[in-house]
């Protein structure tokens, strides 16, 4: 065995590693306290422990960022009400729109309705239930010092809806040049909302995060990564365009492909492979943030579908892609709670609730048109995958899986079409409120320089936020697996370890 | 002695309205609770229930004005009797609420009792 060149495959491994850390931890960490700010709700409102997301999280994102239910004006009257659960009662059909009494609402309007409208006969509140005077006097009080006519009607934020999320990491590797890395830091900007309801935007903004390039001299202090993308997504939604229920997405950001976004995860150092992986010189990954134009829209409240074109800078060509998933049990797209009969026994679907996804990508990417090199080189390819997310009390269960084609990953026309594929399973448990484990494990199935890799890793996870703004995070990484190149077949492997705090604020 | 004046008449007032709430309360903001005078026997059993595990994650303040204004104070969604069920289910299936479905019917069954009341 040639123990130089296993050597320095391990230590590109090692430092691939390392650059993946660095840039995932910085394009990837963000979670939304402006939201918190602007509705008045714990992160737990959307999130398990921060960024990933609870079904909750998930149907304000794909309301672009309007708590669901918010703008409806008609309240139904307690006669209209199906009587619920009262003792020795047996409950009443459903008679009342599920989105009137889901957990999501307008906190702005609230005060409103506490300071004025709660005398106004069209608020049922003032008409059925009487409000203490001294409570009503106390917060009109309140909303005369916080509530602005002109900012309300300008569609202006209260709050600056800006957010700020720093990363500190440490990492052990012992087949790096420096095994305790505690180097790794980024600090990003978020912002994020709505225009009246009638659109959301949301952008990210890297400010800085730890140049991965070597310095010649250590005694320097490390600048900020030149070359860095500094905007990761900025997008606008058109929502519910021309009163049709579809959103219009345009600008930066990840075309909506696979059930996740790439930080809705415990994890903070470790992209999901399916969505992660390159092939061969092409940068592309299912969860690349684009230059992009998505329509989206949620059907019968229970499926979303979405599709898109991506346009790359200086290319004629263009790419496309589409979405659909669809959720059985638990609360829908909109957080409607699901129909559940109190009285009687527990059954395992009161708990059970399955989302199931599919995605197709095609594109083209390489040199471009305003290159001098012609013939153009450039490689066509395409990504289809399936995501399953399971939940069942405590637990849950995420599944990805993912295949692609590259006619021309080099570039060069020298490599046969390459196929891919990878595929990730990962089993969470909330152990307790701010405690999660996870245990990933991952296939991989890629060409990458001049060799096909596959790979399996390992990465178990545990996650706590003793502060739901606060992020603890301690993972592994135990990567095996071979190579295949023209010197035959080889082994690798790979192992570290990551230490993170991450907050919001 | 301006002061001394807006301080009894305020004192008055929030004297006066807590007495007219239909719901008796004690506390104040985050020490806000419903009083356990004049619950009847039936549902005392799932008032202390409520007082345990309803203030695991939020304060019972947030309940008492749910109940009292018809609105849930944070979101601003109607707090009525559908809704109570609804959030019932929400934390039925919330992880870590640890509460079992008889549970969250007591305690779903109770807040209808108080929203009864304060319609009365």
């Amino acid at each position: 065995m040639d123990y130089g060149r296993v050597g320095r495959i391990k230590r590109t491994v090692a430092s691939l590693c390392t650059f993946a850390i660095v840039f995932v931890s910085a394009t990837c960490a963000y979670a939304i306290p402006a939201f918190t700010r602007a509705h008045k709700v714990e992160c737990s409102t959307c999130h398990t422990v921060f960024p990933e997301l609870n079904e909750y999280g998930e149907a304000f994102l794909k309301n672009g960022y309007v708590y669901v239910g918010k703008g409806k004006k008609k309240i139904e009257s307690e006669d209209a009400v199906k009587a619920p659960v009262t003792a020795g009662e047996k409950p009443a059909a459903d008679s009342v729109p599920a989105s009137n009494i889901q957990g999501v609402g307008d906190a702005g309007l609230l005060d409103k309705l506490k300071a004025a409208s709660l005398r106004s006969t069209e608020a049922p509140a003032s008409a059925s239930s009487p409000v203490p005077a001294a409570l009503d006097e106390r917060t009109a009080m309140t909303n005369q010092k916080s509530l602005s006519e002109g900012i309300a009607l300008s569609g202006v934020p209260e709050q600056l809806p800006i957010s700020f999320t720093a990363n500190l990491q440490g990492t052990y590797n012992r087949d790096a040049v420096n095994e305790f890395d505690f180097s790794t830091r980024s600090l990003k900007l978020a912002a994020g909302g709505n225009i009246k309801e009638k659109a959301g935007f949301f952008g990210t903004y890297l400010l800085y995060t730890e140049n991965v390039d070597k310095s010649a001299n250590t005694s320097t202090i490390p600048t900020n990564m030149t070359g860095k993308t500094d905007i990761g997504e900025l997008f606008f939604i058109w929502r519910h365009a021309l009163d049709t229920g579809i959103n219009l997405k345009v600008g930066r950001f990840q075309p909506k492909l696979g059930l996740w976004k790439s930080n809705n995860k415990v994890s903070i150092a470790h992209p999901y492979a399916a969505y992660s992986y390159t092939v061969g010189q092409s940068l592309f990954t299912a969860d690349q943030a684009q230059d992009a134009l998505e329509a989206n829209m949620i059907l019968a409240n229970r499926l979303f579908i979405a599709g898109g074109a991506v346009n790359r800078k200086n290319q004629n060509t263009k790419e496309w892609y589409a979405h659909v998933s669809a959720k059985v049990g638990g609360a829908d797209f909109l957080a409607n709670e699901p129909e559940i009969d109190l009285d009687k026994e527990e059954s395992v679907f009161d708990f059970l609730s399955l989302t199931v996804g599919g995605y197709w990508y095609a594109g083209t990417n390489g040199d471009p048109n305003t290159g001098v090199v012609v013939p153009l080189r450039q490689n066509k390819f395409y990504r289809a995958g399936v995501d399953l997310d399971l939940l069942y009390k405590l637990f849950r269960l995420k599944m990805s899986g993912i295949v692609g084609e590259d006619d021309n990953p080099e570039l060069n026309y020298s490599e046969p079409t390459q196929k891919s594929t990878a595929a990730t399973v990962e089993l969470q448990y909330t152990v307790l409120k701010e405690l999660i484990g996870s245990l990933r494990f991952e296939y991989l199935d890629v060409y990458s320089d001049g060799s096909t890799r596959i790979t399996r890793r390992i990465i178990p996870t545990c996650a706590y936020t003793p502060i739901e703004n606060l992020k603890i995070t301690a993972e592994y990484m135990h990567e095996y697996g071979d190579v295949y190149d023209t010197a035959g077949k080889r082994d690798v492997s790979n192992n570290v370890g990551t230490l993170g705090v991450t907050f919001s604020f | 002695m301006k002061r001394y004046l807006v301080l009894a008449v305020y004192l008055i007032l929030v004297g006066y309205s807590i007495a007219e709430a239909r719901i008796k309360v004690t506390g104040r903001g985050d020490k806000m609770t419903f009083s356990a005078d004049g619950i009847p026997d039936t549902y005392k059993q799932s008032f202390d229930l409520m007082l345990v595990k309803c203030i695991k994650c939020h304060t019972m303040e947030r309940t008492v004005i749910a109940v009292q204004t018809g609105r849930a104070p944070i979101t601003g969604q109607p707090f009525n009797k559908q809704a109570v069920k609804a959030y019932g289910i929400k934390m039925l299936r919330k992880p870590d609420s640890n509460m079992n479905k008889k549970e969250i019917r007591d305690i779903v069954v109770l807040l209808n009792y108080f929203l009864d009341e304060n319609s009365k």
